[in-house]
């Protein structure tokens, strides 16, 4: 197995070989992608349809589930040649995830939410708190020892962000980051992942159905099903 | 401080607190029955063993040897059937006793009774083996109409020395009995405790008694007005209730003397220690039949916790599965369930310890008060903490279904947005 440490300099954040995956009773796969790279800080769009495979890609990548076919590589390691325990620390370490409703922890504050992700990280705990009220005061969050369901739409969105960044992950994944916001707030929320991630170096890999925004990424992948990749074959025919 | 395992288990239960304080309870109370009866059950016996002292005999004229030991040691009621003083007299000739004790009951000061004897209860009767009577403050009684108050007497009846009280017919709680307020008795000493049922009691003379009971008997003859003293005692007023009587060291001549007396329908013997056996194996099934519904209560509490964690895993199914993407492994958040549980089962314990406690301390004073028996139920630390180690482990147990169930959490499946 490849050491992470030893290859991260020069390895993409994220590579992605002949991934294809087939959920349980079906023939037909739910995505595949012959190729797919992202650099380390190279911010990337994905759109597709609904059942295009997103919701997929991403549960892949994030070491989730486990694909049919193919390899997925972040920052160089083989994620799913990874098991249990090590997968998770690794995931913890080096995949940050914005989520669409946010999914954070309800209950705790602000603070604790970013220092949940530094539990599962190497860095040393004695920074963690200071780590997490350094990010949130950049995201623009003044009450940090707030709990979390007292907090606006777009403050939780920004508490989300913050503790996808926490861990200085080589590799942001959101999805559908925009879709329970307007569209003023949308494209906040946008500028604010994107200058987050800018600002650590981190790629980021965002998923969606809204094209409004794809001229903002570095680059634009549109994700389409293996039907419509058949139907389009056919059509060329 | 950074965040921990242990601060995301213990939020996660204040966020539940109703749930949590209810299934805390629920295992307190079943490790505070437990702990009190266990306590009680050991408490009791050694009570009981304690309070007969160094008696190897218990000789009256009761119905049975039981009620007798019940009767003329733990103050249970007052005693049938009197002795009289010329057959006590005969009885110790008739055999070598190493002492006696002559002991008479039958009168009470409030919920206190009266025990009336001699100077040998306090030189030869031990309370309880190897202890001897100290005097807290005073002195022992040596004329008549002096009494001598048992510790928890005169603290519960707020007695002090040279204070007056006036005896009334009956054992404690008769009611309508005749008060001899005719007769004062003056308090001339305090017994130090001794964790008996005598600690309860009031002792005076004999000769006190038999006056007493002299003076009912010429005021029927005689009429109101009249005063009674020692030189007014007749044979028929000279009677006691029971005798205390031990031969020492000779074994052989103990079970000679026994089997003796026990031919002799006259007489009801009673080895105390004996008697106080055989009241533990009658009540053993009693007390197994509670053992059984406490260990079923602890059994039941153990299912409250399964069923208020497995329940909560319904909720917490999405922060579980925010933690696994945070990084936890499947193992880490089995741990966190565990943890919960066993916290549950360790506070739940040492609440129950501190219930069985306050129980025992009610539950004492109520014996003391209704039974007059002093039972202090308590147990050596080590079995405190065992109780609280079996509880942590049951609770544990009780928690590795739903922390099974976190194990198994689909994380794909938990944070799917809903449709």
């Amino acid at each position: 197995m490849q050491h992470p440490e030893s290859i991260s300099v020069t390895a993409p954040a994220l590579q992605i070989d002949a991934l294809a995956h087939r959920y349980a009773g079906s023939q037909q796969p739910a995505l595949q992608i012959e190729r797919l790279q992202v650099d380390r800080g190279e911010q990337i769009v994905m759109t597709g349809s609904s059942g295009s495979g997103k919701s997929t890609l991403l549960n892949l990548v994030a070491g989730l589930m486990n694909p049919s076919e193919g390899t997925v590589r972040i920052d160089g390691t083989d994620l799913h040649a990874l098991h249990g325990h090590a997968r998770d620390r690794f995931r913890g370490r080096t995949i940050g995830m914005v989520f669409q409703t946010h999914h954070l922890l309800t209950g705790f504050s602000a603070l604790e939410n970013v220092m949940a992700a530094l539990m599962f990280s190497d860095i040393p705990r004695g920074s963690h708190r200071s780590r997490a009220q350094t990010l949130l005061e950049t995201l623009g969050i003044p009450t940090p020892n707030q709990r979390v369901e007292r907090l606006s739409i777009g403050q939780q969105q920004r508490v989300a962000i913050a503790r996808a960044l926490a861990c200085k992950p080589a590799l942001v994944l959101a999805d559908e980051p925009t879709a329970s916001l307007d569209p003023d707030n949308a494209s906040v929320a946008l500028d604010l992942l994107q200058d987050a991630c800018r600002a650590s170096s981190a790629a980021l890999l965002c998923v969606t159905h809204d094209r409004r925004f794809v001229d903002r990424f570095d680059r634009h992948e549109h994700l389409t099903s293996p039907i419509e990749q058949l139907q389009g074959a056919l059509e060329g025919v | 401080m950074a965040m921990s395992d242990w601060n995301i288990v213990t939020r996660s239960m204040r966020t539940r607190s109703f749930s949590s304080i209810v299934t805390i309870l629920s295992v307190a109370i079943a490790v505070g029955l437990v702990t009190l009866l266990i306590s009680m059950r050991d408490a009791g016996e050694n009570s009981f063993k304690r309070g007969t002292g160094n008696v190897q005999m218990l000789i009256s004229k009761e119905s049975g040897p039981l009620p007798s030991v019940l009767n003329s040691m733990f103050y249970a009621s007052a005693p049938g059937n009197p002795i009289t003083w010329a057959q006590y007299l005969e009885l110790q000739r008739s055999y070598p006793f190493a002492w006696t004790v002559p002991t008479q009951l039958g009168d009470s000061y409030q919920d206190a009774p009266v025990m009336s004897t001699d100077e040998s209860f306090f030189s030869d009767f031990q309370p309880a083996q190897g202890t001897s009577w100290t005097l807290q403050a005073g002195e022992h009684f040596d004329e008549p109409f002096e009494v001598v108050l048992g510790s928890d007497a005169a603290a519960r009846l707020g007695l002090s020395l040279a204070d007056s009280i006036a005896f009334q017919h009956g054992a404690p709680g008769t009611q309508g009995g005749h008060v001899h307020d005719e007769f004062m008795f003056n308090v001339v000493g305090i017994l130090e405790p001794t964790g008996t049922a005598h600690d309860r009691a009031i002792f005076t003379s004999l000769e006190s008694s038999w006056i007493l009971h002299a003076h009912d008997r010429r005021e029927a003859i005689f009429g109101h007005g009249i005063t009674t003293g020692i030189d007014d005692l007749v044979d028929d007023d000279m009677k006691i209730t029971a005798v205390y009587a031990s031969l020492g060291e000779r074994r052989g001549a103990l079970v000679q003397v026994l089997s003796a007396l026990l031919r002799d329908p006259e007489w009801t013997v009673a080895n105390p220690s004996d008697s106080v056996g055989g009241l533990f194996e009658i009540v053993s099934n009693i007390d197994q039949v509670l053992l059984a519904m406490a260990i079923a209560v602890m059994l039941s509490s153990g299912v409250s916790i399964l069923l208020a964690l497995y329940n909560s895993m319904e909720q917490r199914r999405k922060q579980i599965a925010v933690l696994r993407v945070l990084g936890a492994s499947r193992r880490r958040v089995f741990s966190m369930v565990l943890t919960e549980s066993a916290i549950i089962g360790l506070i739940g314990g040492a609440i129950g310890i501190g219930l069985a406690l306050l129980g025992g301390v009610i539950v004492s004073k109520i014996l003391v008060q209704r039974v007059g028996i002093v039972i202090e139920p308590s147990l050596p630390i080590d079995g405190y903490l065992m109780i609280v180690l079996v509880s942590v482990a049951l609770s544990c147990v009780a928690g590795v279904l739903p922390a099974f169930v976190a194990y198994r959490t689909s994380v794909v499946r938990a944070l799917r947005p809903a449709m």
